[in-house]
This record gives C-alpha cells, structure tokens and sequence, in this order.
C-alpha cells in the first residue's frame, strides 16, 4: 500500500463499520509498512550476497595478478599487494606465447562463428521453406544430433581429421595442428539451423511465395528479402556461437598441439602444473583474458542474455 | 506439390484435352519434386558437408570402433562385445559414473533452488532488478577453464581466501581438493556459481510468466506467500521445469574441464567423471576400446534425454493450443 492509499483508508475510518479507532490504524499500517521494509532489505541483502560470490572471485584476481607468488604464501596474510609488480606480466609476455594463443583465439572463434553463420543460415532457409522428398526425415536426422556432446565424439572426430589431413590437396587446409581442422569440426552444431529455422517460419510465407511467382530466384529472395529481416536473429546466434567457442577446451586440447595453433584456454591451462604452477602468472593470464569480454559483455548486455537463453531454450 | 492421384476428365468434356493423362501427370510431378531437391541441395550443402563430415561419420564410426581394439595407433582388431563387457565391469569408469551421478543430481538440485529463490526475489523486488541480473550473470562470460582456476585463489589449501580467513579466526584450514568427498562438492560449488545466473534469468522470465490476477485473486482469499508459491507458482512452472532439468542433465553430465583444471580426476579418483575417463583411456593410457564404447554409451544416454525433451515439449505446445 502507498501512502496515498494509506490516507485514502484513513478518510473511510469516519464510518461507523470499522472497529479501529484512529491510533489503532496507524499502528498497524506502521507495522506491516516497517515488516515491508525489513523484508526488503533482507531480499536485498540476500541478492547482494550472491552478487559478491559472483563477481568476487574475478575481482579478487587483481590481487595475486600483481604481487610476488611467493607472497601468496605469507603469514600474516597480504590482501593487496604491498609491493605491486607488473613481473607477472612480463613474465608472460615474455616467456609464454601469451599473444599467439590470444590470436589463435579470436581466429578460431571468428572462423567457427562464420563458418556457422553461413552454412546455418543457407541450410534453415532450405529446411523452412522448401518441401523436398525427404525433408522431413533429413531434418529429424539433424535435429537428433542436436545435444551430442563434444566428448562423446572427440576421439573419432580427432580419427576424421587425421584420416582427412593425410588426403591430397585438401589435407592441407584440414589436418590436426591447422586452423581448418580446428575450426570446422567446432561449426557443426545443429543448434543454428534449428533456431533460424524457427525465425524464418515466423515469418509470412507471402513474403517469398509472391516473390517466387515473379520469377526470382531462391538466392535472390533470401539475400533481398530474408536475409534483411534475419540481423537480429544472426546477431544472437553469432554471439551465441562465438562465446561457446572460445570458451571451449576439449577440441583444441586434441586438435591443436603445438603452439602455432594453440588457443588461450589451452595455453593458460598448460601455465598450470607444469613443473611449479605460477600462481602470479596464472592470475595475471586469467585476469588479462576476461577484461575484454567483460567491457564487451556491460555495452551489450542485452543481447548476451538473449542469446544465451535462445541457446538453452531452443523452443 | 504432391502426386495424389491426378485430377480426371470424362472425354468428351470441354477440358478433357487441357487436362493430363495419369502417367504425364505423374512425370510432371515428378519433374517439379526434382527441381524442388535441386534447389535444396544447394542451400543444404554446405552444412550438410560438414555436419556429415565431422559429426555423422564420426558417430558412426565411434560405434563402430567400440566393437574393435586398437584404430588409433596400431590395428584394428574385432572384438566383439568385449569393450561392452569391459563397461559394465571396469571398476574404475564405475566409480566415474557414480561420481557424475552424484554431482550431476547434487549440482542440479543445488542450482536449481538457489535460482528459483533468487528469481522469486527479484521477482518480488524489481528496484535494480537489471543490475543484479548483469551480475549474477557474470560468471558466464569467463570460459570454464578460467572460472575454475579464479577458484584456486578462493580454495587453494595455502592461499585460497576461505582458509586464509578461515584460519584468522582460529581454524586450522580445510582441505577443499585433496580430500574425498570435499574435492568433488568443490566442483559441484565452481559449477553452481557458473551456471547460477543463467538458471535464476531462465526462472525469472518463468515467473514473470504466471498471471498476475491468479496470485492477486489468492492474496485476496487469505493464502500466504509460501502457499502461493508452492500451489500456483510451482505449478506454473512444473512444464518448465522438466525440460530444464533434462537440458541441465545433458549439460552436466558432460563435466569435465573444471575437473581437469582443479584436481584432474584425483585425490584417488575421487572426482574422476566420465569425460575424463573416456579422454584418460584416449589419450593417455591408449586403451581405445574401452574409450569407445563409453563413448558410445554417453551418447546413447544423451540421445534418449534429448527425445525424452523433444517428446516433452511437443506434447507440452498441443496440451497448450
């Protein structure tokens, strides 16, 4: 209850009907609005809790990311660095291929998600829009391998690979330890062909049936009359797509071994346990490697969490 | 499109030369269906080149090396069903599979009533409501291998926070890695703090789907807030609930790098799953067999939890419409 309403209920108490006397109101409105208020600031307390363990690890990491590993273990304990070094870093930019991995990243994620984008785009236009003999049971045979685990298929996938790259020419582009093989084994998942698929059904069939009547032709009606209304749809499913794949491991662990090819997950994991972990160094990698995403992430917040959720949902 | 049977003419009717006999009628059917696949199968090819390639002959021949020993260095050797009997006795990929069990029921029912409970706040409370959202969220974005290793800094016996301050108050430490069951609730706690945000957004956007005058028409008639929740939020929820719990499932039973990073299956396998199992018998100790056919048997279990989902929310949209 607002206070106006408050007051409102105060006028009706001039009727006879209500027991209360005035005072009596008043207190129990006090009452339930402070019980109000306790809630509140118990839901608020409670959300900013969670907030704290979310973001708090992250944050945290400032602190072994610029001081000595081996004040880590001192006692009594440092919270910040009392002498703040940049070595960690240097040590990093120095002694590992820090750089190469970061490139090979934003290769490896770029390629998969135009890879993915195109081919997704090509073959849900096709399943929405055109009655073949078959269609149906082709497109259930894709569906069904929707929520196949990137681990349940990675040793024969690596097999593929491998038995490709030993092939004339095309071995050349598509083998373990190049950027073919790593890339294209990651854009195979049915998940974007499912979701355009879903956007373009949404769309009046008018809108190509008439333009299929005049004559054009099917490149022509998705590039100037589909493709346009797509953005949205290509911008959630290329965030989507993008995030899953740097954030990947398991394939690049296998696909690409040697530094040339190695990506950042890969690269940073390897920092630990190798002979004695550097904890400084691991800090400062992991430090350095979610700022840029996390700037990205607060400009365009919007579209993360779409995109997340249309990845999950898929309904 | 379709050939049914054709159209038919008496002779002698006006139209009777306009219209076709049943074989041209067929053949140009059949005409127009092959033009339609023609311009299919440019549009289907490109996905469908790489999805068979690395995804359809993989499984493929996936199964078909769970039937064989050796493939990848060495020969080929068919053996029958003995990688399948390996599965059912080996008592290690046991322990792994109990192991993934238990953290896949632990990690789902933890996350799960911690996300409902937050989304039932910031349900209740929209003041700020994005900025908490934002930051629950932010767990996310780290890949998985990096969000486990910011969790070294918190639970790493030495330095991690929890013991550092743990031991400022007097404790004496407590050993979140190198102790049976403490490791694998580590992991169950890394997991639940990456996935919280996404399942308390999914929630919230479940909850802003129950009508508002159902749960004002039982304010009025005396229910309490708890009673609300369980007999119409819940309810409202409940199609929603068992899809996300079979995605969670699919999802989690694939857990693995956060496993690789914080303890790499140990102490004494006591956090071994069955992705690291199958990438162990791969990659390191070169016992391919038996990599297979568990291999083989995740997909088997993913691919009936993905029907069960599919079939689930089919019947759920007819129950709806």
């Amino acid at each position: 209850m607002t206070a106006s309403e408050t007051r409102a209920a105060d006028e009706d108490l001039d009727e006879p009907r209500f027991e209360y006397d005035q005072g009596t109101f008043e207190a129990e409105a006090r009452r339930q609005r402070i019980s109000r208020n306790i809630r509140k600031v118990g839901a608020y307390t409670t959300l900013s809790v969670f907030v704290v363990i979310a973001v708090g690890p992250a944050v945290y990491l400032i602190s072994p990311a610029f001081r000595d590993s081996v004040s880590l273990f001192s006692y009594p304990p440092e919270w910040l660095p009392s002498e703040p070094t940049i070595e960690n870093y240097r040590f990093l930019f120095r002694h590992t291929e820090y750089l190469r991995w970061a490139v090979n990243t934003l290769i490896y994620a770029t390629g998969v998600t135009l890879v993915a984008l195109v081919t997704n785009t090509l073959a849900a236009y096709a399943f929405a829009t055109m009655k073949f003999p078959g269609h149906r049971t082709l497109f259930f045979l894709v569906l069904a391998t929707m929520m196949i685990p990137v681990a349940a298929v990675l040793a024969p996938t690596y097999l593929t690979v491998r038995m490709i790259g030993g092939w004339p020419i095309i071995g050349n582009f598509i083998d373990l330890d190049t950027y073919g093989g790593l890339i294209l084994p990651s854009a195979v998942s049915p998940l974007g062909v499912f979701m355009m698929r879903q956007f373009i059904e949404t769309l009046p069939s008018g809108l190509y049936e008439a333009a299929r009547l005049d004559g054009a032709s099917e490149w022509r009606i998705l590039r100037k009359i589909v493709l346009p209304l797509l953005k949205p749809a290509l911008v959630v499913l290329g965030i989507f797509v993008f995030m899953l794949t740097w954030a990947s491991y398991l394939w690049p662990l296998v696909a690409a071994t040697n530094n040339d090819h190695r990506v950042l997950t890969v690269g940073i994991q390897s920092l630990n346990g190798q002979f004695v972990t550097n904890w400084g160094v691991m800090a400062a990698a992991a430090l350095l490697t979610i700022i840029p995403v996390t700037i990205v992430f607060l400009f365009f917040q919007k579209w993360f969490v779409q995109a997340s959720m249309a990845g999950a949902l898929k309904q | 499109m379709d050939a049914g049977s054709p159209p038919t003419a008496a002779p002698g009717e006006p139209w009777a030369d306009l219209t076709l006999s049943t074989s041209e009628y067929r053949r140009q059917a059949r005409r127009l269906r092959s033009r339609a696949s023609r311009r299919a199968v440019g549009f289907l090819a490109p996905y469908l080149v790489i999805w068979g390639a690395f995804l359809a002959v993989p499984v493929a021949w996936g199964i078909f090396l769970s039937f064989n020993k050796g493939g990848i260095i060495g020969d080929r050797e068919f053996v029958g069903l003995n990688n399948w009997r390996k599965v059912v006795r080996d008592t290690e990929l046991r322990q792994a599979a109990t192991n993934t069990a238990v953290y896949v029921v632990v990690a789902i029912g933890v996350v799960f009533g911690l996300a409902i409970f937050l989304a039932a706040l910031l349900n209740k409370h929209r003041g700020a409501g994005n900025f908490f959202k934002v930051a629950l969220y932010f767990p996310l974005l780290a890949p998985p291998i990096l969000g486990a290793m910011m969790w070294f800094f918190m639970v790493h016996f030495d330095f991690g926070i929890v013991n550092v301050i743990q031991r400022l108050l007097g404790g004496s430490g407590i050993n979140f890695l190198g102790k049976n069951p403490n490791a694998l609730l580590t992991i169950v706690a890394v997991e639940v703090w990456r996935g919280l945000g996404f399942w308390v957004l999914f929630y919230l956007a479940g909850l802003q789907s129950v009508p508002e005058e159902l749960l004002g028409a039982a304010k009025l008639d005396g229910a309490r807030p708890w009673r609300r929740f369980t007999k119409i939020t819940i309810p409202t929820l409940r199609p929603l609930l068992l899809f996300a719990f079979i995605v969670a499932v699919i999802f989690n039973v694939q857990i693995f790098d956060s496993v690789k990073v914080l303890t790499d299956g140990g102490p004494a396998l006591g956090t071994s799953t069955v992705v690291w199992f199958v990438f162990k018998r791969m990659f390191a100790f070169q016992d391919t067999g038996l990599a297979f056919a568990t291999s083989v048997g995740l997909l088997l279990v993913v691919l009936i939890l993905t029907l069960l989902s599919f079939w689930w929310s089919g019947e759920h949209r007819q129950r709806r419409s």
